[in-house]
Parts: C-alpha cells; sequence; structure tokens
C-alpha cells in the first residue's frame, strides 16, 4: 500500500495571472484526476493534502481520518466512485474556503508561502500513520511506502533553507521519497537537492496543457515500482553554496567554524 | 559482611571477574543521570547470584546458570492499578522530555569540525561474560552502530581507531572520514581477538601523535571503551595526562568494569565525561553521549581577541559541482579508476569519488552545502515545548487537534488515588506549546519534532512585515 | 559512494508487489480465456473497469495509466525507452498479460488501448456516463423526508459491525463444514448452493463406503468429506479462499444459463460499493437477481429477508479487490494475519487461539490433549498424522499450514519449524508407501513351461499382470483381469480337448 502526501503550493499572485496559460481551475482539474488514478491504484491507497497559503499552511484533505461528519454528507453518485465523488468535493470546497484573493493593493508584496511548515506538518503525518499501522512488535511490518509530491509555483525562500534542509534529512531517515514538480517560476536549486536527497525526481513542466500526462507517467509510480520503470530524474543539481553577505553563488571560500556562514574573499 | 540483600540497591559489584550484576527491584529508575550512585537502573536487569556468599542467608534461590540467558525484562516495567502499561510508557516519554530540558536551548557555540579517536580495550579481560554475548563482541556492535550514527550527525568529521592489547597500541584504523572504510576496519572479528593486558599510555600517545598536526578550530576528542581494571605502562601516565591537557585534547571514558582513579583524573582534567556502564542499555547510552559535538568551553577556545569573544577560525572549503552518469569518463584521483560521475574540484579541477574529503592535488576541503546544512540543527536546536499542566491556559479559539498532525489530543486518565500526581514533564491535556509560535502539539509531534525534525512546523511561517508606522 | 550512507535513496522492496509481479490475480487467467466479444461487453462499465484495473499488477497498473490520456497510438519504442534493465523481463510479461486480456491489444510496434476500456476507464475516474454502473443507492422515504427536514445524518440501515459479523458468521460456517466434514458437529449447514458448489470445485468428495466404491446413496445423502484439495484451500489466505468460491461459481454459471457477463459485472459493481449503505435492486437484470441469493449465501451480500428492496453488501464483497485482511476473526483477539502456533522439537504444539475453526482444521492432524480459554495444547503423533494422511492431507500441506500460522516469536528460529519434527512427518507419509495392497489372483501349478508362458502372455497382453515368478511358473494379476485370463484358459483347454 501506498501513501502520497500532495503539497500544493498556493501563491495567489501567481495562479490568479491571466497571461499564464493554464488556468487554476483547469490546473485544479488536472490534479483531481492525477489523485482519483492514485487512490484507483490500490483499495488500500492512502493520501494527504496539504495547502501552503501566503504565511500559512493547512492541512486540507486526509484520506484516513474519515471521521468528519461531512463526508457522510455527500450523496453517493452511482456513476461515480465514492471516494472520488469525497475527494473532489471536499478538496475543492476547502480550497475555495481558504484561498485568499489575489491582493488589489499593489504596495505590499505577497508573503511567500509556507513551503516549510506544509512539509514539516507532513512528515508528522507520516510518523503518526507509521506508528499506527505497525502491529505488536516481532510481527513482519509492511510499512506503507510514502512518498511527498510538491507542486512549487513560487521561487526559493532564502530564510526557510534552514529548516528546509532539517526536513529533507528527517524524509532521508524515514525513507520518504520527495518528488517535485515546477510548474510556473525559476528554478528552486532546494527543493531539485531535496529530490536529489531523497532519490525522488525533480521534473519542470514545459507543456502545461499536458500536465495530468506528466503526472501520470513520472509521479504516479510508487518508488518500488520506479527500479523497473525509471522515471526522469534531473542530475544537474546545485550543491555550491551562496556567499552570506553577497547571495553570490560561490565555487570556493571561507566557512566560519563556528557558525558555519560561508562566504568568499569579503570576511 | 552482611548478607547481600535484593533491596540494597547502593551495593555495586566490584569484581570483574564475577558474573554478578545489578539485581533490579523495579523499573522505577532515571538512568544515565547519576552514575556514581550506582542507581537503579532501568535497563535488563539479571537476577543472576552465584554461590559466593557461602550461605550467608539470602533470600533468593540461586537459579541455574542457563538461567542467566534470560534477561528479566519483565522486572522493568510496572502495571498500574488498572494493569496497563500505559503509565509506565509515558513514564519515559516525560522522562526523556525533562532530559532534554536540562540541555541548553539556545545557540551555543559548539565545534562542529571534529576528529575523534576511537580506543578499544582488546585486552584478555574483556573476554568476559558478564554483558551478553561477551564484552567484546557488545563492544565492536556498539562501536558500529555509533560510528554510522556519528558520521550521520558530523558529516565533517573524521575518526581513527586504535587497540591496545598485549601490552602495545595497535593501529586499527587510519583516520578517515569515510564511514565505510571505518567499519570495515572493525568487521573483521578474528584479527581484532583480544588477549594480554591493556597499555592506558602506550594507547593514548598513539592517539595524541596522530592528532597533532591538526588545525586548532577542529576539536581533537578520545574516546576510550576500557574493560579492564590495570594498566601496564612504561611510563609515567601522568607525563601523558599533562601533554594532552597541553595539546587541548578531550578525553572521555566509558568504563565497562569499575571506575579507575586515573581513568577520572584523565576526564576531569581535560574536559571530558566519565561513564561506568550498569548493563547492556546504559552502555550504549554512554557511548551514545559522544555524539552531539561538544560545547565549546573558554578554556577551550582560540586565539584571545580580547576578553569576551575569543575569534572564530575561517577554514577554507571548496563546493563542488557534480557530474552526472551521463558525463564522458574520466581517471579519479583517489583510487585511479575510471569512472564517469564524480565530482570536481573548484580549485584544481581534479576529479573526486565521494565529498566530504580533501583533495588530494591541491589540499582544499571539499564539502557539499547538504552537508553544512547536517549540522545546523545543533547550533540552532528548536525551543522545548512547554507543558500546558490545567486549563487556564486554553481560550475558545484554541483548536482541539494537534497543530501538526490534526489528531485530536490524548488526555491522560485521571488516576484513580489523588496521591499519585501526573509526572513531571507530562502534560495532563496531552498538550505542549511552542514558546515561539503558540501553537499547540501532541505528545508524538513533540518526540518527533525535537528528535527527528529539528524543525517547529509554525515557526518558519513568513510573518507578514510590519508596515512603518 | 559513501554519500549513500545517509542519502540512501532506497526503495523498500514492498513485498506484495514482489509477490505480485510472480503471480497475477487467479482471476486474469479466466478472464483470459474469456472471448473478445464478452470482454469487450465487460470494458463498457466504469465499475468493471476500474475492478480489473485493481487486479493487476503494478507494472501493468502503470502502463495502462501512461496510456490512458493519450489520444493516439504511440510507437512502442517511446515507452519501452523508460523501462530499465532489470525491469525488461517484468515488463515483457505485463504487456504480456495485456494483450491476452484486451485491454492493450497487439502491442507490436503501435501500442494503443482498447477503446472501449479506455472510454470506461476515464469516465469511472472523472465520473459521469448514465450506466449507473456503481450501484444506485437505496433512498427510503424516510430518508427522503429526513433530509427534507434537514435531518442529515441519521444513518438508515444495517451498520458496520452487523454487516461485518453477518459476513463473518456464514463464512465460516462454510469453513466449519469443511473441516468438520459434514459429520454434522456444527449447529449450521450452509445452503444447499454452497454444498453443490463445494463438491463441484472438488473441495470436498463424497464420503467413500468401506468397499471403497462411493455408492449412490452417499451421494444422495451428501455426506461430504474434505479432500485434498479442500485441504490445501484451507491453508489459503480469506482472501485467495474468496476468490477460490468465486470462480468456481463463474465456471459453474454457463450451465445454470446465466450470462458469464452480467455476473463479473454484478461482482465488479459490488467491490466497488461503500460499505454500510444499502442499494437498491432496481437496475439489476434477471441474472444478477438470482446472483443476489447465492451472494447472500456466501455472505458477500446482507438483505433483511429474502424478499427485501434493499442489500447492503459486507466488506467480504467490498475488498473483493484488495488483499488487506479482510475479517476480524470470530473470537477476537489477535489472530488475525499473525501466527499462534508454537512447534517445540518434542512435538507438542501449542496454539494461542479460541477460534474454533483453527481449532478444527488442527483437530485433523494434531492430537488435541488440553484447552484453555486461549489456549490449545496438543501434541503430533503418529496416529494423528496418519488419520490426516488417511484423508488424503498431505505431510507438505501440513508443514506449509504450521509455516504460515507460526506464531511470531518462531520466526527467530532458523529454519522455522524444528527440522526433527518436519523430518518425521515427512517419513511418515512415506511409511505409508511401503505397502501397496491389490486384489487379485495368483497363478500356479501350471503343467507345462509352455502353458505357463502362453496364458502369461495373454495376461500381459491385455495388461492386468502385477508380479510374476517364472522359476516357480506362478504369476499374480489383478482382479479385473481375472475373468478374461479364465475365460482364455478354458477356450485353450477346450481347443487342447478337440
Amino acid at each position: 500500500m501506498s501513501h502520497l502526501s500532495l503539497l500544493l503550493d498556493l501563491q495567489p499572485a501567481a495562479w490568479h495571472d491571466p497571461t499564464q496559460s493554464l488556468q487554476f481551475s483547469t490546473f485544479l482539474a488536472h490534479i483531481l484526476v492525477f489523485l482519483n488514478a492514485h487512490l484507483a491504484q490500490k483499495h488500500e491507497n492512502s493520501l494527504a493534502i496539504f495547502g501552503a497559503f501566503p504565511g500559512k499552511s493547512i492541512m486540507l484533505y486526509s484520506s484516513i481520518d474519515q471521521t468528519k461528519p461531512a463526508d457522510r454528507r455527500v450523496q453517493p453518485d452511482p456513476n461515480w466512485y465514492q471516494p472520488f465523488k469525497t475527494l473532489d468535493a471536499a478538496l475543492t470546497e476547502r480550497i475555495r474556503e481558504e484561498m485568499p484573493q489575489p491582493s488589489t493593493s499593489s504596495e505590499a508584496e505577497e508573503l511567500p508561502v509556507a513551503l516549510v511548515g506544509a512539509l514539516a506538518k507532513a512528515l508528522c503525518c507520516k510518523i503518526i500513520q507509521a506508528t499506527k499501522v505497525e502491529a505488536p512488535s516481532d510481527t513482519p511490518v509492511v510499512m506503507p511506502e510514502s512518498r511527498i509530491l510538491i507542486v512549487s509555483v513560487s521561487p526559493d525562500a532564502a530564510a526557510s533553507y534552514i529548516p528546509l534542509m532539517n526536513s529533507i534529512f528527517s524524509a532521508q531517515k524515514l525513507k520518504v521519497v520527495i518528488d517535485v514538480c515546477k510548474i510556473y517560476g525559476p528554478d528552486t536549486t532546494f527543493l531539485q537537492q531535496a529530490a536529489y536527497l531523497t532519490g525522488g525526481s525533480y521534473i519542470r513542466v514545459e507543456k502545461h496543457e499536458s500536465l495530468l500526462q506528466y503526472l501520470m507517467m513520472c509521479f504516479l509510480q510508487p518508488p518500488s515500482v520506479r527500479s523497473l520503470l525509471a522515471v526522469p530524474t534531473t542530475d544537474r543539481v546545485d550543491f555550491r553554496a551562496a556567499c552570506f553577505c553577497h547571495k553570490d553563488i560561490i565555487d570556493a571560500g571561507y566557512v566560519c567554524s563556528v557558525c558555519l556562514s560561508s562566504g568568499s574573499d569579503c570576511f | 559482611m552482611p548478607p547481600r540483600r535484593a533491596q540494597d540497591h547502593n551495593y555495586m559489584a566490584v569484581d570483574s571477574d564475577s558474573d554478578d550484576s545489578f539485581i533490579v527491584e523495579d523499573g522505577d529508575g532515571d538512568f544515565g543521570a547519576d552514575r556514581t550512585r550506582g542507581a537503579k537502573s532501568k535497563g535488563k536487569g539479571k537476577a543472576v547470584q552465584k554461590g559466593k556468599d557461602k550461605g550467608k542467608g539470602k533470600g533468593k534461590e540461586q537459579p541455574y546458570s542457563w538461567e542467566a540467558s534470560y534477561t528479566r525484562s519483565w522486572d522493568a516495567v510496572q502495571e498500574d492499578e488498572g494493569g496497563s502499561l500505559q503509565t509506565a510508557v509515558e513514564d519515559l516519554l516525560a522522562r526523556g522530555r525533562r532530559r532534554r530540558l536540562l540541555g541548553p536551548s539556545t545557540a551555543i557555540r559548539r565545534t562542529i569540525i571534529r576528529h575523534l579517536i576511537l580506543i578499544l580495550d582488546l585486552s584478555a579481560s574483556m573476554l568476559d561474560k558478564d554483558m551478553r554475548p561477551s564484552r567484546f563482541d557488545l563492544t565492536l556492535e556498539y562501536a558500529r552502530a555509533f560510528i554510522t550514527e556519528w558520521f550521520d550527525q558530523n558529516p565533517l568529521g573524521q575518526i581513527g581507531i586504535v587497540g591496545m592489547r598485549a601490552g602495545l597500541g595497535e593501529r586499527v584504523c587510519d583516520m578517515s572520514g569515510n564511514p565505510q572504510d571505518v567499519l570495515k576496519h572493525i568487521s573483521d572479528r578474528v584479527k581484532l581477538e583480544p588477549n594480554g593486558e591493556p597499555s592506558l599510555q602506550n594507547a593514548i600517545e598513539m592517539a595524541r601523535g596522530s592528532m597533532s598536526h591538526l588545525p586548532s578550530h577542529s576539536s581533537r576528542e578520545v574516546l576510550v571503551i576500557f574493560g579492564s581494571l590495570t594498566s601496564c605502562d612504561p611510563g609515567n601516565i601522568h607525563d601523558t595526562l599533562d601533554a594532552c591537557v597541553k595539546d587541548r585534547i578531550r578525553v572521555s571514558f566509558v568504563s565497562l568494569a569499575a571506575e579507575m582513579k586515573i581513568c577520572r583524573d584523565f576526564c576531569v582534567k581535560t574536559g571530558g565525561t566519565f561513564g561506568v556502564a550498569l548493563n547492556e542499555g546504559h552502555f550504549k547510552d554512554l557511548l551514545f553521549e559522544g555524539i552531539p559535538p561538544p560545547v565549546q568551553t573558554g578554556a577551550a577556545a582560540t586565539a584571545k581577541t580580547g576578553p569576551g569573544n575569543p575569534a572564530a577560525d575561517l577554514m577554507q572549503m571548496g563546493f563542488p559541482t557534480r557530474l552526472p552518469d551521463t558525463a564522458p569518463p574520466a581517471l579519479c584521483v583517489c583510487h585511479s579508476e575510471l569512472k564517469t560521475e564524480g565530482f570536481l574540484c573548484p580549485r584544481c579541477g581534479a576529479k573526486l569519488c565521494d565529498v566530504p574529503t580533501d583533495c588530494d592535488i591541491c589540499g582544499l576541503m571539499i564539502v557539499s552545502s547538504s552537508h553544512l546544512a547536517r549540522s545546523y540543527h545543533h547550533l540552532f536546536p528548536v525551543k522545548p515545548y512547554e507543558v500546558l499542566m490545567d486549563k487556564s491556559s486554553l481560550t475558545i479559539t484554541s483548536p482541539s487537534v494537534c497543530h501538526a498532525c490534526a489528531l485530536p489530543f490524548r488526555e491522560s486518565q485521571q488516576s484513580k488515588t489523588p496521591a499519585t500526581a501526573p509526572a513531571e514533564g507530562l502534560s495532563p491535556l496531552g498538550r505542549y506549546r511552542c514558546p515561539d509560535c503558540g501553537n499547540d502539539f501532541c505528545a508524538d509531534c513533540d518526540v518527533f519534532v525535537h528528535e527527528v525534525m529539528h524543525v517547529c512546523p509554525s515557526c518558519h511561517d513568513p510573518k507578514p512585515i510590519p508596515q512603518p508606522s | 559512494m559513501w554519500r549513500s550512507a545517509f542519502a540512501e535513496p532506497s526503495m523498500p522492496k514492498d513485498p506484495e508487489t514482489a509477490g505480485q509481479q510472480d503471480a497475477p490475480h487467479t482471476l486474469i487467467p479466466f478472464l483470459q480465456s474469456q472471448s473478445q466479444t464478452a470482454l469487450t461487453r465487460l470494458y463498457t462499465r466504469p465499475s468493471s473497469c476500474l475492478a480489473i484495473f485493481r487486479l493487476l499488477g503494478p507494472i501493468e497498473r502503470q502502463i495502462v495509466m501512461s496510456l490512458l490520456w493519450l489520444e493516439g497510438p504511440i510507437a512502442s519504442q517511446t515507452l519501452n525507452g523508460w523501462v530499465t534493465k532489470e525491469g525488461r523481463k517484468p515488463y515483457g510479461t505485463a504487456l504480456d498479460t495485456l494483450s491476452k486480456i484486451q485491454i492493450l491489444p497487439n502491442p507490436g510496434t503501435r501500442m494503443l488501448l482498447n477503446p472501449n476500456f479506455k472510454a470506461s476507464f476515464r469516465m469511472a475516474l472523472t465520473g459521469g456516463g448514465d450506466l449507473n454502473s456503481f450501484g444506485v443507492p437505496y433512498v427510503s422515504s424516510k430518508e427522503k423526508d429526513a433530509e427534507r427536514d434537514g435531518a442529515g445524518d441519521k444513518k438508515f440501515g444495517p451498520n458496520s459491525e452487523h454487516l461485518d459479523s453477518y459476513a463473518l458468521e456464514r463464512w465460516e460456517t462454510i469453513l466449519h463444514y469443511m473441516v468438520s466434514s459434514g459429520t454434522d458437529s456444527t449447529p449450521q449447514r450452509p445452503s444447499a448452493g454452497v454444498l453443490y458448489l463445494l463438491q463441484r470445485s472438488g473441495l470436498m468428495q463424497p464420503l467413500p463406503s468401506p468397499s471403497g466404491y462411493s455408492t449412490a446413496s452417499s451421494r444422495k445423502t451428501s455426506q461430504l468429506q474434505i479432500s485434498s484439495l479442500g485441504f490445501q484451500f484451507l491453508l489459503h489466505t480469506p482472501h485467495e479462499q474468496l476468490w477460490e468460491l468465486l470462480l468456481q461459481y463463474l465456471k459453474m454459471v454457463e450451465e445454470r444459463q446465466m450470462d458469464l457477463v452480467e455476473v463479473l459485472n454484478f461482482l465488479f459493481m459490488l467491490s466497488t460499493m461503500d460499505l454500510g449503505r444499502e442499494y437498491s435492486p432496481d437496475n439489476l437484470t434477471q441474472t444478477q437477481l438470482v446472483m443476489l441469493e447465492d451472494l447472500r449465501d456466501y455472505g458477500l451480500i446482507w438483505q433483511r429477508k429474502s424478499s427485501s428492496k434493499r442489500f447492503s453488501p459486507t466488506r467480504l464483497a467490498t475488498t473483493l479487490t484488495s488483499s488487506t485482511p479482510l475479517l476480524p476473526s470470530s473470537g477476537g483477539g489477535n489472530t488475525g494475519p499473525q501466527g499462534f502456533i508454537i512447534l517445540e522439537t518434542n512435538y507438542r504444539l501449542y496454539a494461542y487461539t479460541d477460534n474454533p475453526l483453527q481449532i478444527a482444521v488442527l483437530n485433523l492432524f494434531v492430537h488435541l490433549k488440553s484447552r484453555y480459554p486461549n489456549l490449545v495444547v496438543g501434541s503430533i503423533t503418529r496416529d494423528s498424522v496418519r488419520k490426516a494422511l488417511n484423508n488424503g492431507i498431505r505431510a507438505d500441506q501440513i508443514i506449509s499450514y504450521l509455516v504460515t500460522h507460526a506464531h511470531p516469536q518462531m520466526r527467530r528460529n532458523n529454519p522455522l519449524l524444528p527440522v526433527t519434527v518436519q523430518d518425521q512427518i515427512r517419513l511418515w507419509e512415506l511409511e505409508k508407501n511401503r505397502l501397496k495392497s491389490a486384489d487379485g489372483y495368483l497363478y500356479t501349478n501350471f503343467a507345462a513351461q509352455a502353458d505357463y508362458q502362453v496364458v502369461l502372455d495373454y495376461a500381459k497382453q491385455i495388461g492386468v499382470v502385477l508380479w510374476e515368478n517364472s522359476v516357480k511358473r506362478c504369476f499374480f494379476a489383478s482382479a479385473e483381469g481375472h475373468s478374461n485370463i479364465r475365460g482364455f484358459i478354458e477356450r485353450r483347454s477346450k481347443d487342447e480337448q478337440m
């Protein structure tokens, strides 16, 4: 059984830009079909969706936690598989509630999304779920394969480097694979490193109208199948550090032995 | 001499040749907290009592020696009046949390670049079977786990191994930054077969010699796993002690037998830690205490450029570019093998197989930024969460689910007898509050955040910049 | 790369995936043997597509998903480029399976999904169409009123505990009956349809009478006894057992003049239904209405009474296509997927269970000595094993049953079961092969060597010679050939006389 945690980067400014080729509603439709495909794979597959909004991160949907009364209210449709229908309804409703409108005022720059918080929460849920699955000791436990898929449209936030790296190392320890799907925005080296260190794949979507096909072919397989049907990965990962004063990328420089800040000759 | 009573907790078995161990009465001990008192421990207690008392009247029968392989693990936990073990588990968690609270919660200067020499006692006393299966096998097993974990937490460090055997110091493994390399050297049990007498002076002198060339900004540490009660030295060991102090080498001891004054002197004078292992679990804990980087004390600070703030050394490092599988094959400088993937030194362009390492051609230390990032959590630890003891701190808007995992809080059951107060460090509401961001977390998330992730999920949410008025 | 010390992109080997790559689900070969038209009709319904999709292996599923949303065919080379070296062989097998089942016909140079399958599966994922293939929920008038009044949440109908206990009771009745070999010691018998199914599938056989013939009377009174196949059946997991029975049911469908496609459609629809919700049988065809009763006997469906206007699927039905453990076994506790048997080298057996079914299975080959509320103590003796062997159970089956249900603590031993016990069980089985008895007649006292030779040749010709000794001039022929040989000798003596 396989568990997928989806982190949606919901930066309103990026999504509500009318010049982009992929509108938010189309994007949601693609994502919903992809999630349905994940649930269709096996009866036991589980799903958790987190939304990273500017300044906060919220869990939007979790398939393991079905105690909410709202789910029973959804009328079963004879033409639609019930778990798919619940997922669609719940997700669209929550996003509509939480997604702020793009700020009409132009002075304050938009807050960056709380991607790190969402990632940390996804890992917390993972550990909880794993301990729940554990049978009493001595039995061979089939651990669910977990992976996290980050759909990103914003650039890197420099302030979140340290917590992001910490989360990535804990994901490594928990054997969770992190995949990144980059739709808009510049290439984010932090997320590239995340995918590389955990054994996932970082893919930049070029043709936005075939987003679903990208998702199906590259991100649908659980990690155990990836050894048989390969997925494209990015090899050129930039591991160089940035100078703390100039923010340039440096090849060789000096590192303080106490606080580990790196810099070039300006030190 | 009064007969050994089962309740006599302060009694320590001094004779290392016997199979006597501590008799654990009840498992409610605080191990690791106070070693010198030989207090009750929570590890697996063994109830072996040989007939050494010569019939001085004991309360216990003498079990067979083959029973010694069965450890009375049921002694370690106690049921409460309801018959459940839940309180014992919570007790453990509370203890762990209390221990964490004792640690520093602010950023403290630590040495990140570390060089450690592990000295293993390979003398005849290590063949003793008072720790299962034998002291030697257990030491090897824990040493392997220690090395793996050490490199995980300190990727920029190096470990070397020295053995004490037959009165000599033997170099088992040179200083290396590659954990596979180090593990390979201690994997062969036959080569390390213990015999003879240990010699502390020879081993420590050998360790000191191999660390003498190291730069001053890195820490020099020696960790000795000592299993015997003697040391056959060619000269005056106090001279070695003074030399270590002068060279700023930090010596720590984990003793399997008993406390020796010279060992304690070493630790006290050089600023290391000393411990005597009570049982296997305690042994592992003592060993693993050496994994986090040591706090830099004032005495060990480097060049004094003024009162209060010793200068920090700047180390020169290079950050490589990675060559993928598709690059054309070239010879690497470490093994002279033809390979396609590897790393390029930024200064001289030589091809290296692994990082972090020192470039063989130009001597530049090559690290990747993720290795540096691994040590950040030692420097910027997560603040421990406050324990919410009563409902007065809850408001109407407080959510009823944990902020991280969105599961409802598990409130602990009220104990039937009001005399047993809830353990300190354990919240009866099941809530733990972060002092910075004010969100509540459940017990499982608290443990996970502080021990594995080192990131508080809500402290790093971007906050709006306050507008200038 | 020592970096891999903490940067392991490890692929946890999911044991279930690895296993599935070796053996496809048991239904797949059955589907592969169906005709193309039948499969096409099957694929018109989205729920059937979804259920069949879940039964496939992981590589097949991924291939289907990759091709699902493409409009036109793509060259096989493109998809082949994604396969790694280790994946070549499983990939080839996967393509083969898909083509036999007509989902991916002709995967030669260009790959294109079966258009029916593609359309229906897309509909399954996105919802739509009007085939009502996921089951029409039953909305009683009471519910309609409640909704109007906004009472919302009340559940009408059975709750899941009731459904679980019902399914469990029906299922265990069947298994109990099998284990107790029809000796009527169980309080309940399964219905006649189930008994017929068990007999047809070879899991149980009519009790042989002492003379070795199964008389017509024994067949009529349906005294059934578990066969070797039946014991093999008991060893399987509940999931596999359920599918074995269903496959047998499907094979018998033709004789009962039911439409196979309808039957399959109904089964797949059941597997996609919601547990605990009631459905209305209005949309079902005639065939499917007949099936309702059969499935009630197996414990897949619950109906208040047989003429009730609504039915509910039980957990056995909703987890048809999954592989998680189905029902908590009766008698509670932790005897589910974990083992409960401890076997010692002195042939003593301790089983931590109070499930009467498991105890009955153990009783087949273990001499049970004492029974406690949560423990059964017994020992494996020569008599008990011989009794089992006489019933057609093989030593390998006994050993594999013990291995499958071994207590977790036993897993620390290597090998799992004590070698002495394993070998001894096998030796007891070999013991039975020492003496083989056959009824027949001994022909001796021939007057001349030539006579002996002629009769022997004739007997060999008709192939009834079991033993011969030319020195003593006698041979032994089986009983069936006796009349022939006697006739031959009489004819010869008559010829000679003449």
